[in-house]
Order: structure tokens, then C-alpha cells, then sequence
């Protein structure tokens, strides 16, 4: 086979087309835009534009789209076998003969692409059954690559819908059959096992508001001591209804609606609280009074458009640190956080094992009696760093660092406490930690927990299938598995996400303005509140003063 | 015998051998980020890793262990960094991954 024949359009067919229409007089031309041919089927764009500005009246690109309809006798569609065979004949001979056969496929082949024909032609003796093959291949291969469907392709179209389908199901029952038995499992558990009478109330109430456009959701007092899965999450979809009915518009006929979602959680008996909550990323108000809550999860950082939160009369000793980075935010304007047995700062009077200990003081040493002496305008309503705790570190396993390890760190903190107070005091404590300490590296373990609590695959892995392995492992998983639940957490210090805390401290700041709802700048004389907030590091390197 | 060439050479790098015959080639001062790894290596002890450099971790399956000494890279590479990204893990690797971490304390 001659080589010259594998580009797209070889010069015998090109010859015999100018003769078989000899109205076009250009084919000097056409010839020397033949070398570009394969560039316009690809950039049509190019073409449209290179014909426009093409001195010649003839469409210079690409006669081949059209030529094979030209040549005299090789018409109507049932010649295509007939002229593969040809084509093949021609090829077995290695002429350039038999040529309105051989162009005719050449063109179907230009059409869709260079490769089928080229491996056409490297068959030197392709006899009629390889060529035939060619062409179921090539048909299916068009619908696939088209997404066309013709009616005329049915039986390629149909081997091709119905492998298609089964290879999906195989696949889907191959990956997900123990998910999918999981799951009608759950429901069938669920349907035997009532929900609770409590729960059914919640999704009522939560559906009429969903029904009724209501943005303002309350499910105070309604005895629930968990949140069921599935409760929340519809009310990221909730839509307001306009609030027009009769043709006398009121002043309520224009107002937003945009949904100022509130949820009202009050009441109740949680303990925890879900990952779901902390999906409705445009609640604006949430209350929380009145539970059994002994944390806040630090993915509380994900409601950024939170305005109004009510924490009190519940069993919280510290507060997430991203409630504060809320408010400094901006958006979050009412923090209600009292009664609470919050952390206080020692004093000196209290039991030891109520109050904490102070590592650092950031208020001057005449406010340590906690007055405010009311400064600068600004900060008369940001809230104000009072104390820093000080930092607790973790293993890789995420143990608590025995106490002289600890001590190491905590000596040179202790004698700040007397000393002057700098702003870069902490930071020069961390490089008088050993090297590997500093490092923000996660450990490989924290990787891999960290890799599987993100993924979905997590809940589907059962305690029976973990009964090998060892115990520490299996506490990991818990946490893993807790934090996953709560919606995930992140560094306080860098932002990135992560299961094992490896530092831990409090810092006290004074948000008496966001606690009265922004109704005034703080008065001069006014004693400072302070309130625990609790930062949590995801490496050593993580630590107070280390702020990326 | 040894050239000292080559046992300088020996000494910059040593060889993973996985349970399944992959091996893979690390710097020394990269795998010893794992504490049990840089037990073995210890030159000062008389273990045989120490000696001949090369360590058969029979319960690590080659696709774990890549994954390993690829997290040994990414900590050398970020342990100075302030901005560390986050490495890829699989998540069918996962539990694979916690036991060899578990293992080679890392």
C-alpha cells in the first residue's frame, strides 16, 4: 500500500473529482488548500472565517464534504458495503483504481476522523470480512461519540443501550450492593421500629413550614434528645411565598423573599448536636437555650451568616473558638452565652479545679481587676483579649502529654505571669521546643483519619467488620467518627481541616458588647466579662502567637 | 566488600522491601521520620536492617507502602512550611494506612 494514500485525502480521488464536476475551474487552488484540509474539519471556526476571506467565489476549504455525492452511479446508501469491498479490492491490488468505491470511504472516513481510515489502509490484504468489522466498530463507535441515536443504527444502537445498561448495573451492584442492602436493611428496621412520637412532630413541624414558606422554625419544647438525620437539611431548600392574596397591596407585599431562616432548637434535651445543622449555611438565627449541650462543634464556623445566637442555660464550660471568629467577623451581632458554668479565670480564691489558669495576660496589669477604663472608640465595642490559658499539647495518638513534658513548655509561661507582658512572649517558647515539635506537618496517621472521615465510605463501615483490629485504633476511629458527626473541625491557628487536636488552650475575650446585642459601646468603668473560648491546633507549630 | 564510596552511599539511602518484593529506595534522613524505622537503622545498633540498609516490612502490602514512603516525601518536603497541604489519600487505603502508621509510629 502506498503511504502516500493514509492522509486524508489522497490525489487520485481529487483528480477524478474534477473531472466528474467540471464546473469547478479552481483546482490549482483546490489543490493547494487540500494540504489544510484536516485542519478545517477540526477548526470550524477557522474555515467559516478562511472562506470568507478566500478570493476565490468557490467554498475552498472542503469540497470532500461534498464530492462524494458528485461522482456519477455511486449514489444511495446501500453502495457503502459494496464500496467497502471495492475499497478492499483496491487496497489488495494496490491501485489507485475502483475509485469512486475507495473515496467513498475515504470520506466517511475523513468524516469521523483520520484514525479508522488510516488502519483501513495499513491492511494491505484486508479481505471483506476485517473490513465489515471495521465498520460495526466504527458505527458504534459514532454513537458513542456523537450521542446521536438513528433509527436506522437499531441494532448497534440497542447492543450498544442494552451492554451499556447492564455493565452499569453490574458496576452499581459490584460498589454499592452492601450499601444499597444497608440501606433497605434501615428502612425496613426503621418501618418495624416506630420513630419516636417526638421526632414525628419534629418532621411535621418542619414540613408544614416547608409547605407554607415559613422561615421562622420552631422546634422548642419538643422533647427531642437527638436530631434525627434527615430533619434538617430540607430547610436549605426552603422558599418564601409571596404574601400577596387579595389586590389591595400592604406595605408586607413588598418585602424580601429572600428566607431569614430561624431556627429555634429551644428547649429541648440534646446533648450534642449534629453535622446537619451546620449545613443551613443561611440560618440567621439559632437558639439553643435550654438543652443539655457541654459543647459547641467548632463547625459552627460554617453558619457565616449567623446574626443571632442564644447558647444560655446549658452545661457548655467553654465556647468554639469560631463563635468569636464570627463575631469578629461581623455578621454575628447577638451572642446570648449566660448562664452557663463557664470557665473562669483564677483568681486566687476559687477551687482550683473550677477556675483556670492564666499563662497570659493581653489587658495592661492595672485592667487585671477587670475593669474597663474605656480607650479608643473602636474598642469600646470589639470585643477585647483578656487572658491567654496555657497551651496543652497531644501525641500523634492524640494522648494528653504527661505532665513534665508539659512542664517544659509551661515554665517559661509561668514566669511571664510576673514578668512584663510582650506580645511576642509565646512565640519565643516555641523555639525552645525541640525541632520536630514545630513542624505542621499531620502525622500519617492523622492523614488517613482525616482521608476517611471525609469520605462517605465511613458510614458504611460497620464496628463488626473493625473487631480485629487493635484498641487504639479503634479509639481513633471513634473520634474520627465523633468528629465526622459534628460537622468536622479545623484549625484555629491555620485553617486547615483535621481529626486529632494536638494543641489545646483558652483564650478569655470580652464580648459584653455582642452580649447585649450591640445596644451600646461599652462604659468607661464597666468590669469585663470575659468569656472562655476554647482554640483548638491541628500540629505543635499551632500554637498562641503562631497565626499564619 | 564495600568501597568507601559506596558505603556513604549506603548510608544516604536505604531500601523498603514491602511484604509482596516492592521495594522502594528512600533517603535515610526521610525514613527515619518514622521512629521505628530509625531504630533499625540505627548504625549504632546490630540489627541487620542497620547493617545491610535494607528493610523487609513482611505485613505491608506494596500499595500501603507506597503510600507511606509517599508520606514520608510529603513531610520532608513540608516540614518547614507554615501552609501545609493536605496529601491524598484513598479512602479504601485508609484503615491499611492507620495500621502501618501504627506500626512504623508515624
Amino acid at each position: 500500500m502506498d503511504p502516500t494514500l493514509d492522509p486524508p485525502l489522497p490525489p487520485p480521488p481529487r483528480r477524478l473529482h474534477h473531472r466528474a464536476s467540471p464546473t469547478r475551474r479552481h483546482h490549482h487552488h483546490h489543490h493547494h488548500n487540500h494540504n489544510h484540509n484536516h485542519n478545517h474539519h477540526y477548526r470550524l471556526t477557522l474555515t467559516a472565517r478562511s472562506r470568507g476571506d478566500d478570493r476565490s467565489s468557490q467554498p475552498s476549504s472542503d469540497p470532500a464534504f461534498f464530492s462524494s455525492d458528485d461522482v456519477p452511479g455511486s449514489g444511495g446508501l446501500e453502495n457503502y458495503t459494496g464500496s467497502a469491498a471495492a475499497a478492499a479490492a483496491a487496497a489488495a491490488t494496490g491501485a489507485s483504481g475502483s475509485l469512486a468505491g475507495s473515496r467513498k470511504r475515504r470520506y466517511r472516513g475523513t468524516w469521523w476522523g483520520e484514525k479508522m481510515m488510516s488502519s483501513g489502509g495499513h491492511q494491505p490484504l484486508g479481505n471483506e470480512g476485517p473490513k465489515r468489522n471495521k465498520r460495526v466498530d466504527f458505527r458504534e463507535k459514532r454513537l458513542v461519540d456523537s450521542g446521536v441515536w438513528m433509527g436506522s443504527d437499531d441494532s448497534a444502537a440497542g447492543g450498544f443501550l442494552g451492554s451499556d445498561a447492564s455493565w452499569g448495573e453490574e458496576v452499581w451492584g459490584h460498589s454499592h450492593g452492601q450499601g444499597q442492602r444497608a440501606t433497605v436493611l434501615g428502612g425496613l428496621r426503621r418501618g418495624i421500629e416506630e420513630e419516636p412520637r417526638e421526632h414525628q412532630i419534629a418532621r411535621a413541624i418542619v414540613n408544614d413550614c416547608l409547605e407554607r414558606g415559613d422561615d421562622s422554625v420552631d422546634l422548642s419544647g419538643g422533647n427531642l434528645r437527638s436530631i434525627p438525620s434527615g430533619l434538617l437539611r430540607p430547610l436549605q431548600h426552603l422558599t418564601k411565598l409571596p404574601a400577596i392574596t387579595e389586590p389591595p397591596v400592604t406595605e408586607d407585599g413588598y418585602a424580601s423573599l429572600e428566607p431569614f431562616l430561624r431556627l429555634f432548637l429551644a428547649g429541648n434535651a440534646l446533648p450534642t448536636l449534629c453535622g446537619e445543622l451546620f449545613e443551613l449555611d443561611t440560618l440567621r438565627v439559632l437558639s439553643l437555650r435550654n438543652n443539655k449541650l457541654t459543647a459547641i462543634p467548632p463547625a459552627i464556623r460554617r453558619l457565616t451568616m449567623l446574626q443571632e445566637v442564644n447558647l444560655s442555660v446549658n452545661r457548655l464550660r467553654t465556647l468554639p473558638w469560631e463563635l468569636l471568629w464570627l463575631i469578629r467577623k461581623g455578621d454575628l451581632k447577638h451572642l446570648t452565652v449566660r448562664p452557663n458554668p463557664l470557665l473562669q479565670i483564677d483568681d486566687g480564691d476559687q477551687d482550683p479545679d473550677e477556675a483556670a489558669v492564666v499563662a497570659e495576660w493581653h489587658v495592661p496589669r492595672e485592667l487585671r481587676a477587670c475593669v474597663y477604663d474605656g480607650p479608643a472608640p473602636e474598642e469600646a465595642w470589639a470585643p477585647v483579649h483578656v487572658a491567654t490559658g496555657p497551651v496543652r499539647r497531644y501525641n500523634a495518638e492524640g494522648v494528653l502529654l504527661p505532665a513534665e513534658l508539659q512542664q517544659h513548655q509551661q515554665q517559661p509561661t509561668a514566669m511571664e505571669l510576673d514578668a512584663t507582658v510582650t506580645a511576642d512572649a509565646t512565640p519565643q517558647d516555641v523555639d525552645v521546643m525541640p525541632p520536630p515539635a514545630a513542624s505542621r506537618v499531620p502525622s500519617l496517621r492523622e492523614c488517613a483519619l482525616l482521608s476517611l472521615a471525609r469520605s462517605p465510605a465511613f458510614d458504611l463501615l460497620h464496628d463488626a467488620e473493625l473487631a480485629g483490629y487493635p484498641a487504639l485504633m479503634l479509639r481513633l476511629l471513634r473520634d474520627a467518627r465523633e468528629v465526622r458527626a459534628a460537622g468536622g473541625r479545623s484549625c484555629s491557628v491555620c485553617h486547615r481541616g483535621f481529626v486529632l487536636a494536638r494543641t489545646e488552650w483558652i483564650e478569655w475575650w470580652d464580648c459584653s458588647t455582642y452580649e447585649n446585642g450591640l445596644k451600646g459601646p461599652r462604659p468607661s468603668g464597666e468590669s469585663l466579662r470575659p468569656l472562655p473560648f476554647r482554640r483548638l491546633g491541628c500540629s505543635w507549630g499551632c500554637v498562641p502567637g503562631a497565626e499564619v | 566488600m564495600t568501597t568507601p564510596d559506596q558505603q556513604t552511599e549506603d548510608q544516604d539511602y536505604v531500601t523498603l522491601v514491602s511484604g509482596d518484593g516492592f521495594e522502594f529506595v528512600l533517603a535515610r534522613s526521610t525514613a527515619c521520620i518514622s521512629k521505628t524505622l530509625s531504630m533499625m537503622f540505627d548504625p549504632l545498633s546490630k540489627f541487620s536492617e542497620a547493617l545491610t540498609g535494607r528493610c523487609v516490612l513482611e505485613n505491608i502490602s506494596g500499595e500501603v507502602l507506597e503510600k507511606v514512603c509517599e508520606y514520608l516525601c510529603y513531610n520532608e518536603k513540608n516540614k518547614n512550611q507554615t501552609n501545609v497541604p493536605d496529601m491524598d489519600i484513598p479512602p479504601e487505603l485508609c484503615l491499611e494506612l492507620l495500621m502501618a502508621a501504627d506500626y512504623l509510629d508515624v
